[in-house]
């Protein structure tokens, strides 16, 4: 097996994940909740691509785009209703709350689309690029392409918008924000919003890349993101990142090795034995124990 | 004789030194007050003495015992228990059982007897209820014991935290700035407390900011200033030493604001 | 007449009543509802065994699990290998499939109680998904075709007597010394070793508690299903008997039972919008929280209130003047 190969193959599938996880992470590190519906945004874009796709009037890329807007209103309208009015209370009831939303989301379409999975129309010629043997698909530089351009945009948005600017201090200390005249709901609305577009361009990508869509997709994914999230140290955007690749190419080297049956608990034991020797996540800050 | 004794003890947090080969010795059956500006480690101190933190280089023993490697539940069963700065008390339950649960450290009681639920349990609960009841008197809290201890007001809660740590009969009480945000008449109320404490022979090792406080109970006392001890003794003696009225006051010009 | 309640042989007495009488009158319950609401019954017996077990672990000790389902799937796979493979009695399958939950509860339970809050639970969760795929790929736990030809032995009377008896052992638990310091370290770690508790001691205890009585569920569901597989065992599993226990009010029993009775029995309600059921399902979940954010019971000490109900004039002038 050509090493260079499965890490593209790697690269692929974890900057699928890696897109999921920014929105677990940037929420956490902001309002220190766990959206477990976001597995659910993400598989809500996926149908908002394919049935913009379907469409006919549109071509992949305003299919991407349009799955991203879809799904920022969803994240927005998600957190106004079920996760805003629980901010102040225990984290667990705005876990279940989440829960709910994501309970929710999955039956809704599969009253909406039916059960079964769907396959993705086909929006442009899959090319096979070769290098002697190292092969790369149309598809995988579109995703890793896509992928990296919306991480770099997070990234200067944090990084030097007044917005992000504002992210940042609501993250380290939220009443302290508030006092400096940071509006707290915007900016929790922003995140929601940033978030869930770009979980839904994960689900389109997904949807692209394996052909298959389908009601219940986003558990799964979403648990694995959410590992990635905290492998690499939850509220840390270049550790969302990172995790994601992570989970990813170790998901494809568990297949190049024969162990595909295996491949779904590859995330979680790697994800276990960071936290026993690292409980922080790879590039996570510890937490100084104030007492 | 020294109960408790600190010796070259030194924590580093990063670059930051918070403690510096500090030496100090708490007395059997004095009250021993450690003060200091902020930020100058006096917490840190105390959560080296319990265990919360391990010193980067130092000894700290207890009876002449080290207390290196123990972690911080045996450190209270052996003897030393404490208050927080921040109060912490099991805000969701009641004061009794906050009480109670203080006494952890002197029970038995495991599993088997708490599914078998036979007659010595009974007995053990018994006598838990009437220590914790005693020590909730002592504080003046016995008739709050039904209230959940969230409820109970800013000193009230304080006491309670003291209540807590007295129930399991230590040998040198921690208490880390009990008068704070007390009204006067609570710190009156509190000064006595600490004196009925001592005098039951338990030994109080107190960091607190307040100097009237300090001056009126401590026999002794010990200034520490950036991690390091700057002066030890006498109310009389710590007041008049130039260290200390340079670290709390910055040297030079204001010194002649400085009331004798 | 107080003094005789509080005699050992007389507690031990009116325990067994009142074990006797729930097995007497769940047999004449059973004889008399038909079937289909009997099975109900059972799961709704089922579920509330296995939240008891997680109410101690997250509403007493504080410690939030995301991967209950596996203790369940645990005890489900090895009573069922037990009492199929090895032809053991009925009821000491059970009590195997809640040992074998409980030591994994316990081997689990050293390495990831380091953790905390929000790590511990995406370990736990982390651990569950690991379970679930290793059952699927067992060649004795038939891999993902599922485990058939169990005996259907399970009746409602024997889920009734072992769900009262786990409620008394909860109760026991709560009112002695280890269940005290498991609620102190859900109330403040730090403090609770400050007094003498070894946390991790008492965590693993009640992980392994909770974990023994997931167990003893997951065999109890593998003898009334006849046949498992690992799906009945997913992440959802662990969310469903999470939100019992939330949803009824963290560490509260009361609260418990009643979040045990209306979620099994809400989607049989519901099975009338059929589609929709879910939906509203997930709808539900969604409404209790905003409205009642600390569960149905949360925060009500029942017998605080029931005691201030019956007997308030006589305990004020006891308690209170003391």
């Amino acid at each position: 097996m050509n090493i260079m190969q499965q890490l593209v193959n790697g690269l692929a599938l974890g900057s699928i994940y890696a897109l999921i996880a920014l929105g677990y992470t940037m929420v956490y590190g902001i309002i220190g909740m766990i959206n477990f519906a976001y597995g659910e945004i993400y598989m809500f874009g996926a149908y908002a691509g394919l049935t913009l796709a379907l469409s006919n009037y549109v071509n992949v890329y305003v299919a991407l785009f349009g799955a991203m807007i879809i799904t920022m209103v969803l994240g927005v309208v998600i957190e106004r209703i079920a996760y805003k009015p629980l901010r102040r209370s225990s984290r667990l009831s705005a876990l279940i709350s989440a829960i709910g939303v994501s309970i929710f989301l999955s039956s809704l379409m599969v009253r909406l689309k039916g059960p079964n999975t769907r396959g993705f129309p086909k929006l442009f010629e899959n090319r096979i690029f070769a290098i002697g043997d190292f092969q790369i698909t149309f598809y995988q530089i579109v995703i890793i392409g896509v992928a990296a351009l919306l991480m770099l945009g997070l990234h200067l948005f944090v990084t030097y918008s007044k917005t992000g600017r504002a992210m940042r201090a609501c993250a380290q200390d939220q009443d302290a924000a508030k006092l400096m005249g940071v509006n707290i709901d915007r900016v929790v609305s922003i995140t929601f919003a940033i978030g869930s577009g770009l979980a839904g361009a994960a689900g389109v990508l997904s949807g692209i890349y394996f052909n298959a869509v389908q009601p219940y997709m986003g558990l799964l994914a979403g648990l694995k993101a959410f590992a990635a999230a905290v492998l690499g140290g939850i509220g840390s955007i270049p550790g969302a990142m990172i995790g994601g690749l992570v989970i990813g190419l170790t998901e494809i080297m568990g297949i190049t090795f024969n162990l595909s049956e295996y491949k779904d608990a590859f995330a979680f034991a790697i994800l276990i034995l960071v936290l026993m020797f690292k409980p922080s996540g790879i590039l996570g800050r510890k937490a100084n124990k104030k007492v | 004789m020294s109960l408790l004794a600190l010796a070259d003890v030194t924590i580093r947090f990063g670059g930051l030194t918070a403690v510096d080969t500090l030496n100090l010795e708490v007395k059997q059956g004095e009250i021993l007050a450690l003060i200091g500006p902020n930020g100058a480690g006096k917490s840190t101190v105390f959560n080296l003495i319990t265990g919360i933190y391990k010193p980067t280089h130092g000894k700290i023993s207890l009876d002449g015992k080290p207390l290196a490697g123990i972690p911080t539940h045996k450190i209270a069963d052996m003897g030393i228990t404490r208050t927080f700065q921040t109060i912490r008390l099991f805000s969701e339950l009641s004061v009794l059982d906050n009480v109670k649960i203080g006494a952890h450290c002197r029970g038995n009681a495991g599993l088997f007897q708490a599914f078998t639920r036979l007659p010595g349990m009974k007995r053990e609960e018994l006598e838990l209820e009437e220590k914790s009841m005693e020590a909730l008197e002592f504080l003046d809290l016995a008739g709050k014991w039904e209230e959940k201890a969230k409820n109970l007001s800013y000193g009230e809660q304080r006491r309670l935290e003291i209540a807590r740590a007295l129930v399991s009969k230590p040998k040198v009480l921690l208490l880390d700035e009990p008068a704070a945000g007390m009204n006067p008449q609570e710190k009156a109320v509190l000064v006595e407390m600490i004196r009925r404490i001592r005098d039951t022979g338990i030994t109080i090792f107190l960091v607190e900011h307040d100097m009237k406080l300090i001056m009126g109970i401590s026999e002794r006392i010990a200034v520490l200033d950036y991690g390091k001890k700057i002066a030890e003794g006498t109310p009389l003696e710590v007041r008049s030493n130039k260290a200390v009225i340079e670290a709390y006051l910055g040297s030079g010009k204001f010194k002649s604001r400085i009331r004798r | 007449m107080k003094k005789l309640l509080n005699n050992w042989f007389v507690q031990a007495l009116l325990f067994l009543m009142a074990l006797g009488l729930t097995a007497y009158v769940s047999q004449v319950i059973n004889d008399v509802l038909p079937p289909y609401v009997l099975i109900i019954g059972l799961f709704i017996g089922i579920n509330l065994i296995m939240a008891l077990g997680l109410n101690l672990i997250t509403g007493v000790t504080g410690q939030l699990s995301l991967g209950h389902a596996a203790f369940m799937s645990i005890g489900a796979y090895s009573s069922a290998i037990a009492t199929v493979n090895f032809h053991v009695p009925f009821l000491l399958g059970v009590l195997i499939g809640g040992l074998v939950a409980g030591l994994f509860g316990l081997i689990i339970g050293f390495p990831t109680l380091r953790l905390t809050g929000d790590y511990l639970a995406i370990a736990t969760l982390g651990f569950a998904e690991i379970v679930r795929v290793q059952f699927t790929n067992m060649k004795i736990t038939n891999g993902a075709i599922g485990f058939l030809g169990i005996q259907g032995s399970t009746t409602f009377p024997i889920v009734m007597t072992i769900a009262v008896l786990t409620i008394f052992a909860m109760v026991w638990l709560e009112d002695s010394r280890n269940g005290r310091a498991m609620l102190a370290i859900r109330e403040d770690e730090v403090a609770s070793s400050a007094v003498g508790i070894n946390t991790t001691l008492y965590k693993i205890q009640a992980f392994a508690i909770g974990a023994f009585c997931a167990g003893v569920g997951g065999a109890l569901f593998a003898h009334t299903t006849t046949f498992i597989q690992p799906t009945d065992f997913g992440f959802l599993k662990s969310v469903d008997i999470l939100s019992i226990v939330v949803l009824g009010g963290l560490g509260s029993i009361p609260g418990t039972i009643i979040g045990a009775i209306v979620l099994t029995a809400a989607p049989e309600a519901l099975r009338s919008l059929s589609n929709y059921r879910m939906m509203v399902y997930g709808l539900l979940l969604i409404v209790i929280m905003i409205f009642r954010p600390y569960g149905l019971l949360g925060g009500v000490n029942l017998r605080q209130a029931v005691r201030r109900a019956i007997m308030l004039p006589k305990k004020k002038q006891t308690g209170r003047g003391a």
